[in-house]
């Protein structure tokens, strides 16, 4: 599905600290649970969205924690769709190399869009590369 | 009970050939940073063989991965390991996808792990 730049219904901006996002990260586990949602899909959508908070702190906003991070969702009992954005230069997806190559399979880090990617149903970036947005259906 | 589940607890058993490692809970974002620092610091020269019991751990992110990955690595310098006992379906699962199964080697008990060492 490709990035849909429409607002979604529910919009927090939390400055780039990781437990500030993590209040944000338990209310959408909870209306997806709410929504039907099992276990495993919570723990999927836990997953993915841990990704991309921690992609958008570190990597996007350098982790200082005067930027911000942007999230915003919709959870219905069909589908999960967040948005994630921070105030970096954004990168290119495509051109993260595959973690699970023999030359990278020891390195401590590059896990983190594999993941997301394996998670969900769909993972798809703004033109910048600085939102992500993440959609995992109801199975 | 909360979505995030229980909080990371970290329980160090030092042994005569390997130190164990307990996670219990939960390696969110939030801790997962934390959880790489503390697994470095046991490692030097008398510790350099971790047992890293992951029974009753409910969910790791990949920056958790990433700690464990990084401890082993330290461990190797000095032609030590990391090994991983009975992880949750869920994170076996992670394990993996990621292919850190042909880096780490997984026992069902720690004393297989420890017979191993």
């Amino acid at each position: 599905m490709p990035f849909d730049p429409q607002p979604l219904e529910n919009q927090h901006v939390v400055l780039s600290d990781l437990r500030a996002a993590r209040e944000i990260e338990e209310r959408i586990l909870q209306e997806a649970e709410a929504c039907g949602f099992s276990q495993e899909s919570a723990f999927a959508i836990r997953l993915a969205l841990e990704e991309a908070i921690v992609n958008a702190h570190k990597h996007g906003n350098r982790c200082d924690s005067t930027k911000h991070i942007r999230v915003s969702y919709k959870v219905t009992p069909e589908r999960v769709i967040v948005r994630i954005a921070d105030e970096g230069q954004g990168f290119d997806p495509d051109a993260i190399p595959d973690p699970t190559s023999p030359d990278r399979i020891s390195l401590p880090n590059g896990r983190g869009l594999m993941l997301m990617r394996a998670y969900l149903d769909d993972v798809s970036y703004n033109e910048k590369g600085n939102e992500v947005q993440l959609i995992k259906e109801r199975s | 009970m909360s979505s995030h589940g229980s909080p990371l607890r970290v329980e160090v058993r030092p042994g005569k050939d390997a130190t164990i490692v307990k996670l219990t809970g939960s390696a969110g974002m939030e801790v997962a940073g934390k959880l790489r620092d503390q697994l470095l610091s046991l490692i030097n020269a008398e510790t350099r063989r971790l047992i890293v019991d992951m029974s009753e751990l409910e969910f790791i992110n990949s920056v958790g991965l990433g700690g464990i990955v990084a401890a082993h690595l330290r461990c190797r310098k000095s032609d030590g390991e990391v090994h991983l006992v009975s992880p949750q379906p869920s994170i076996r699962a992670l394990l993996e996808l990621t292919k850190l199964t042909k880096l780490f080697s997984i026992h069902d008990s720690i004393e297989s792990a420890i017979a191993q060492v």
